[in-house]
């Protein structure tokens, strides 16, 4: 629908429409792809002649200082400048040498030709009035770490969350966004991990009935509204510019998060000039913790879990040769015995693995002893179902790569990892591995198995400071 | 991009580990874009007789990854994935080569036209004598469908195909229609033999390919 308004003025004739909201609610913060915008072509020339939106090519050119080398190209999506990843090729819709970015190709492909729509309208009015539904309570550590990220937020200041898997991350996140909520204020949670959105999601729609919520991730159902809380994986951030008042930035820690640039830069440029930026994670890289010095962030720690027990401590079993016996078809003994155990108490397990096809080989295997174990990978599309399954105790067990490695919690779950003397298991995924286990009040005790061909340089590191942040947490 | 060695594998950006040797220094016309990893996933076509039309893979789960990403996700860079194939397989073929066109209008969106960016990475001459006369694909419809589908092409004004040997390029063969369509034209039009190559070969039983919708 069209609002428009007619008036005769001396013979001028003033003709303006008023942006719809659903247009306002949908661009508001963001920056989107002409083509794939879903409003008709119509709409958007008749919103686009009347300014409603700036106009952006999706790649830029600048030539480079020492002229030398040519153009340099600049991904206005993803802000990827780096020159490996654009292609020249000669394109028939504009019909001349054109670019694109690969690395923000699986969301569709930019080119010199593709158009970016920024929201230049009327921004929305945020509504101040919420309802926190919430009524557990803190211990003394999660009530002061609640309290500082609120303030550094209220200061407009960047803050460091370093707290121990199973600390109460998220209910420490609740007053601080409450408190930005009140304010009328937009809010952005983002995290690498498709899963921790989908964990986060529903808690906070609990928490805040009222509040209208998006959650944006890989193949995101569209919803309507405008979103004043969005929680987002830090991909779907590539869509938005200058959008939020803070972002909160949840595992920050976790892969791809530390290993793509682009992404940190995503995270920059969705929140709006000035706006506050807090990290929450349980395992902070080196790299964020001189920030946190140097450009003196507010920061809080929390070594102790919410209910107060101390962290379960991994322990070591050689398992010589696993990956040798599986490739056999045999389950090595100890696995089994492992398992076993856990079927006859009844206790919700995960085994981790390295890789996915040494994972599917143990699948068959793992089932022979109970049917219901399955195993689940980042190319699983019923990944969300599996975990949920296994939640609800329909299955006695998941095997997982390292996917599940963080956001996941399941009431007295057990955990072995296989294999943990492999690359991919860095000290940091090992204690969010361990962080898994003893996470209820009721069951504050795990077992944690490193099964692994050879103790690793990285599998100490992580006990050490497992050890460490007991020690920490326990100093009186 | 088009300066530069490639150095990390374009389909899974694994690093790629190239040994130098006399030949790569000198005549490295094709560089490697993929890992042995990826390459190992495609399946090779196995010739069954003596076949009018040609091919070098199978359609699987790989390949139906890579052509998602080069024809929907219009990653054109991938037409370098096969170029070094397609070139040692049609170097010394004889006949003139004759890609399938795509409806200009298909072309504009497409951006670049698919079966011409392949031959052109590999190297090899072609002339487009066809023209497509509807934008509607293939893909997506039911055998049935496919076989009732009026002509697709016609002959092109100044296309000179009169007692020519001929083979047709297209990206893949499903059902045989395109091919089939374009040989009748071409016969029509007076030309010697016609004969066909696709890059890949649904497997029998393997229908209707879906199109993917553009995801982002």
């Amino acid at each position: 629908m069209k609002y428009i308004l007619r008036r005769n003025r001396e013979s001028k004739r003033y003709k303006g429409i008023i942006a719809e909201p659903e247009i306002r609610d949908f661009f508001l913060g963001k920056i989107w792809s002409r083509e794939h915008a879903p409003f008709s072509k119509e709409k958007l020339d008749c919103y686009i002649s009347r300014s409603f939106f700036k106009i952006k090519p999706a790649i830029s050119i600048k030539p480079s200082s020492p002229s030398l080398f040519g153009k340099r190209y600049f991904c206005n999506r993803c802000h990827n400048d780096n020159q490996r990843e654009f292609v020249e090729f000669d394109c028939a819709r504009c019909g001349k040498a054109c670019v694109y970015c690969r690395h923000c190709i699986n969301m569709g492909r930019m080119s010199c030709c593709t158009e970016l729509l920024v929201w230049n309208g009327p921004s929305g009015i945020f509504p101040k009035r919420h309802v926190f539904d919430w009524n557990g309570s803190f211990t003394v550590l999660q009530q002061q770490a609640a309290e500082e990220l609120r303030e550094s937020i209220g200061r407009k200041r960047n803050h460091l969350l370093h707290a121990v898997c199973g600390a109460g991350k998220t209910e420490i996140l609740f007053p601080a966004v409450f408190h930005c909520l009140r304010k009328g204020w937009r809010i952005c949670i983002a995290t690498p991990r498709t899963d921790v959105v989908l964990e986060l999601f529903p808690r906070f729609q609990k928490a805040f009935p009222n509040t209208i919520m998006h959650a944006y991730y890989g193949d995101a159902p569209e919803q309507k509204g405008l979103a004043q809380l969005v929680i987002a994986t830090t991909h779907q951030l590539y869509r938005f510019e200058k959008a939020f008042d803070v972002v909160i930035v949840d595992e920050a820690d976790a892969f791809p998060y530390t290993y793509d640039r682009s992404l940190q830069k995503a995270v920059w440029k969705a929140r709006k000039e000035g706006a506050p930026v807090a990290f929450v994670t349980a395992t902070p890289t080196s790299e964020l913790l001189t920030k946190v010095k140097k450009e003196r962030w507010g920061c809080s720690f929390i070594p102790r879990r919410y209910h107060g027990h101390p962290l379960p401590v991994p322990r070591f079993e050689p398992l010589w040769f696993y990956d040798r016996q599986i490739d056999k078809g045999k389950l090595p003994k100890k696995l089994m015995h492992w398992t076993k155990r856990r079927l006859g108490r009844e206790e919700p397990f995960f085994i981790f693995f390295p890789a996915i096809p040494l994972m599917e080989k143990a699948i068959p295997l793992f089932q022979e002893i109970h049917p219901d174990i399955c195993g689940v990978h980042a190319k699983d599309s019923e990944r969300k179902e599996k975990v949920m399954k296994l939640r609800n105790g329909e299955i006695p067990g998941l095997l997982t790569t390292t996917i599940l490695e963080r956001g996941v919690t399941i009431k007295n779950v057990q955990v072995a990892v296989v294999g943990a003397e492999s690359k991919i298991f860095t000290s940091g995924a090992l204690i969010q591995i361990s962080g898994r286990a003893g996470r209820h009040a009721d069951f504050p005790n795990g077992d944690i198995v490193f099964f692994h061909h050879g103790i690793s340089v990285e599998m100490d590191a992580a006990r050490n400071e497992i050890l460490r942040l007991n020690k920490e947490g326990f100093r009186t | 991009m088009n300066r530069r060695e490639i150095d990390h594998c374009l389909l899974c950006n694994a690093p790629l580990t190239i040994r130098m040797d006399w030949k790569r220094l000198f005549v490295n016309r094709f560089p490697q874009a993929i890992c042995q990893e990826c390459e190992g996933k495609f399946e090779r076509y196995r010739h069954e007789g003596n076949e009018e039309v040609d091919s070098l893979y199978y359609y699987n789960e790989a390949m139906q990854d890579y052509l998602h990403r080069y024809k929907f996700m219009r990653d054109v860079l991938l037409a370098k994935v096969f170029a070094g194939e397609i070139h040692r397989h049609l170097k010394n073929r004889k006949e003139l080569i004759v890609p399938i066109p795509m409806h200009p209008e298909k072309w504009k969106e497409r951006t670049f036209s698919h079966v011409d960016e392949l031959l052109r990475q590999a190297r090899i001459p072609f002339v487009h004598v066809l023209e497509k006369t509807t934008t509607e694909a293939q893909a997506g419809k039911s055998r049935e469908e496919r076989m009732k589908t009026p002509q697709l092409f016609v002959l092109r004004e100044d296309a000179q195909v009169e007692g020519k040997d001929l083979l047709l390029v297209d990206d893949i063969y499903t059902t045989g229609t395109t091919i089939r369509h374009a040989t009748q034209v071409l016969m029509e039009g007076g030309a010697k033999s016609v004969k066909a190559f696709t890059l890949i070969r649904a497997k029998g039983g393997q229908e209707a390919i879906k199109a993917s919708p553009l995801m982002f």
